[in-house]
């Protein structure tokens, strides 16, 4: 069982949760970041690190938002691990704004 | 932790992102602490039985009902029996210097009560750790930044102390390699560089084995060794027998294996041992962890910051046990129970003179973390055993009490804390008053010394002059350190050296009675023994088993090769570990927590054995020996050694199918030293229901 990362970190992808992740679970593409569910310890450490609100723990996920732990389990292993805070995508502001954060 | 709230009701918990240790993350046991607090199930009004032992069923009372009550049995007790007839049984559910391990003691002691051996949890490695290298807190945690090779021993950090890991990750980063010796591939042991799938029981062999090595292969630091040590040349006697090829047969591991390790932990330096509990949960767990705490002197690592054992850091806090202890209570002829043996105690299978009329838990559910579940339960129904329970909610334990009280939880309280983990002395800040009609255990003892007439002045402390009294204010370590600052800031760094400079032992200055690191003890002339802490400040009438002053190997009472007719019948060796989502049985109960560790307990096996079992993924199994049975839900994987299972423990066996969990086939037989548990020296069989 573990956290998920949901639609808000796309084309923000602020990264402050590879900050607080002990064990360096978060993994990224071109768009957004993904939780390898295998690795994360459920800790939370990253939920309130996330500036746009995007990580949630699994069982807290509304019916909208659940297939995005499939997603996650999916993708993190394919992708390279986040080791260190990114420079945020261009229009992350924008887009944290539009989210009413 | 931080709590949120608004009013006097608990909205969210968080970390401390000033704390420099946890950097502002909880854990998922704690995560959620406000559905503990505001949990529906809690008890909120003392709760006097209705119905048959064990139903449940309760009807509320006042507090003055409950005390008296409680009073007038014990008192009666006290008068036909005497007071050895009534037995506390208590640990650490509830955590802080008033509230946790000695709340009760001064009560009981004074009462002449059963004193309570409690050797729940480290008491044989503190056993081993003191004849060998005395009180110390060991390596700072935060200086494994600068360790070159990590060992962590029997330890699953990431589910047990995970903000340990962010120190052993930096390590890494700066070249570390993390190596994990558990038979079981944990989240931790997966993330590790090296993985040791070492067979349960058997530790004390490969810590002898790499011994052997060291002096083998002359990677012993002979300096170190000459200046700051006793008995080198008797240990490396005795470790002649331990060649890498007998430690092989004995640990399932291959010979290069053995030598890698050894070779690791003397070259590259400094190098950690960091040891969990589950190390002397096995017959030999003394010993294993004697020869254990040897190693970091043989090789010298003690030098340098980063370097040496990590076991307690405990013991780098100066509390005033004393003050909540009260030796000075106890009688000339006291009796000493030890808990782990709680049912045949309560049955009246284990003689005693007078048996146990009234048993009093706090702190603690032995229903679902004590060994031989069934016989615990036989005793709990005696009609003529009076049981009182203070606890949070109505636990497997709590069902079969005759009074029932209401605890308050964390935060609800006032408290001042040791840590196990770090170097920081917290304060714990009572956040919103007591729900209900909760109290804290402190309060709780207040009332029945004044019911039991106790007019000694330490039964009226409040518990602001507790806290006052709760540490040796005088003792350099918390120069600097006030009560004013500690309660403003939540923590404060205990004044040792930072973590980059201390290395307590660069010199020696073992606290032993020579001084050394000693590889042979001098304490061991004595025998077994319990520290005092753990048995309400009483030093007397301790086992003194003879105990060999040199480390060895004590193999496994039931496995295969010690014991083949047992394993005829129950060929598997179970290993009960802690659970990722639960604190021993607390949170056990919570969705929150039950959801993350998975509604029903499972147990693991290997594809061999399930195989040969005829067992598959998710099908619904009983293990079961001779002591009893629980049913749980397999899992199938090649984390785990072929010939061993492993059951997670912490759910309670009134959610489980079958009223019964892990303990229901546990063994309450010691291991060789400190009356320590040999829960991972178990043999079982596993059958599809």
């Amino acid at each position: 069982m573990a956290y998920v990362v949901t639609d808000n970190c796309a084309d923000c992808r602020f990264t402050q949760c590879a900050a607080v992740c002990p064990v360096q679970c978060f993994h990224f593409d071109e768009t957004m970041v993904y939780i390898d569910p295998d690795n994360c310890i459920d800790c939370a450490g990253c939920v309130d690190a996330c500036p746009v609100g995007a990580i949630d723990d699994e069982f807290n996920l509304g019916d909208d938002q659940r297939h995005w732990i499939e997603i996650n389990r999916q993708r993190a292993p394919l992708l390279p691990r986040l080791t260190a805070i990114m420079e945020p995508l261009p229009g992350a502001e924008a887009r944290k704004a539009a989210l009413g954060l | 932790m931080i709590v949120a709230k608004v009013g006097n009701h608990v909205k969210s918990v968080r970390g401390n992102a000033d704390h420099p240790f946890t950097k502002g993350r909880l854990c998922v046991k704690v995560n959620n602490y406000q559905d503990r607090v505001n949990n529906p199930d809690r008890i909120l009004y003392p709760l006097r039985r209705s119905g048959p032992k064990g139903s449940g069923e309760f009807q509320r009372i006042g507090w003055d009902e409950a005390i008296t009550e409680i009073a007038t049995r014990w008192k009666n007790i006290v008068a036909t029996s005497g007071p050895q007839a009534i037995l506390p049984y208590s640990y650490l559910g509830t955590q802080g210097i008033l509230n946790g391990l000695s709340v009760g003691d001064a009560f009981f002691n004074k009462l002449g009560a059963s004193i309570s051996e409690r050797t729940f949890c480290d008491s044989g490695a503190c056993t081993a750790y003191t004849m060998t290298i005395g009180h110390t807190a060991g390596v700072d945690p935060e200086s494994f930044v600068h360790s070159r090779y990590i060992v962590l021993w029997a330890c699953n950090t990431l589910s047990t102390n995970s903000h340990h890991w962010p120190f052993i990750e930096e390590a890494r980063k700066r070249g570390a390699k993390i190596v994990v010796i558990d038979p079981f591939r944990t989240r931790t042991a997966r993330l590790a560089d090296l993985h040791v799938p070492i067979r349960p029981g058997t530790d004390g062999a490969l810590a002898l084995g790499i011994i052997h090595v060291l002096f083998r292969d002359g990677l012993v630091d002979a300096d170190y060794v000459a200046r700051y040590t006793i008995g080198a040349d008797e240990l490396a006697e005795r470790a002649a027998e331990y060649t890498p090829e007998v430690v092989a047969e004995i640990t399932g591991l291959s010979p290069e294996l053995i030598v890698e390790l050894a070779t690791g932990i003397a070259t590259s330096q400094p190098s950690v041992i960091r040891i969990g509990v589950a190390i002397e949960r096995q017959s030999g767990g003394g010993q294993a962890v004697r020869a254990i705490s040897c190693i970091p002197a043989l090789v010298g690592s003690w030098r340098k910051p980063g370097g040496g054992l990590l076991q307690l850091p405990l013991w780098a806090f100066p509390v005033n046990w004393g003050t909540f202890l009260r030796p000075d209570f106890i009688g000339p002829n006291p009796r000493v129970i030890n808990q782990w043996k709680l049912g045949e105690v309560l049955t009246g299978e284990m003689p005693l003179d007078p048996p146990i009329r009234s048993l009093m838990v706090y702190n603690a559910n032995p229903m679902a973390m004590s060994p031989e579940q069934a016989r615990i339960a036989r005793g709990l129904l005696r009609e003529d055993l009076f049981t009182v329970v203070s606890e949070h909610f109505l636990t497997d334990t709590a069902r079969y009490a005759d009074i029932v009280l209401p605890a308050t939880t964390q935060v609800e309280q006032e408290d001042i804390m040791f840590s196990w983990g770090h170097f920081y002395l917290s304060y714990n800040n009572r956040a919103i008053p007591p729900m209900g009609e909760a109290v804290p255990n402190t309060e709780l003892f207040r009332r029945l010394a004044k019911a039991m007439g106790f007019d000694d002045p330490c039964f009226s402390r409040t518990d602001e002059e507790q806290i006052a009294e709760a540490m040796l204010w005088d003792a350099p370590q918390l120069q600097g350190i006030t009560l004013e600052r500690l309660k403003r800031d939540g923590f404060a760094r205990l004044n040792l050296p930072p973590a980059d400079e201390y290395a307590p032992h660069a010199e020696g200055n073992f606290a032993t009675p020579s001084g050394k690191c000693e590889f042979k003890a001098s304490m061991a002339a004595d025998g077994n023994f319990v520290l005092g802490l753990f048995r309400q400040g009483y030093d007397g009438q301790q086992s003194g088993e003879p105990v060999d002053a040199l480390p060895h190997f004590i193999a496994p009472q039931e496995s295969p090769t010690t014991n083949p007719e047992l394993a005829a019948r129950f060929p598997l060796s179970l290993i009960t570990p802690k659970n990722h989502a639960f604190l021993s049985s607390s949170f056990g109960n919570l969705p929150h927590q039950r959801r993350h560790a998975g509604m029903e307990q499972p147990v693991i096996l290997h594809p061999a054995d399930a195989a040969k079992y005829g067992i598959t993924a998710g099908d619904r199994v009983r293990i079961h020996n001779d002591r009893g049975a629980f049913k749980a839900l397999a899992q199938v994987t090649e984390d785990i050694r072929e010939g061993v299972v492993v059951a997670p423990v912490g759910y309670w066996a009134s959610l489980s199918e079958g009223g019964a969990s892990v303990h229901a086939v546990t063994s309450s037989r010691y291991a060789d030293m400190g009356c320590a548990p040999t829960f991972s020296d178990n043999l079982v069989a596993v059958e599809r229901c």
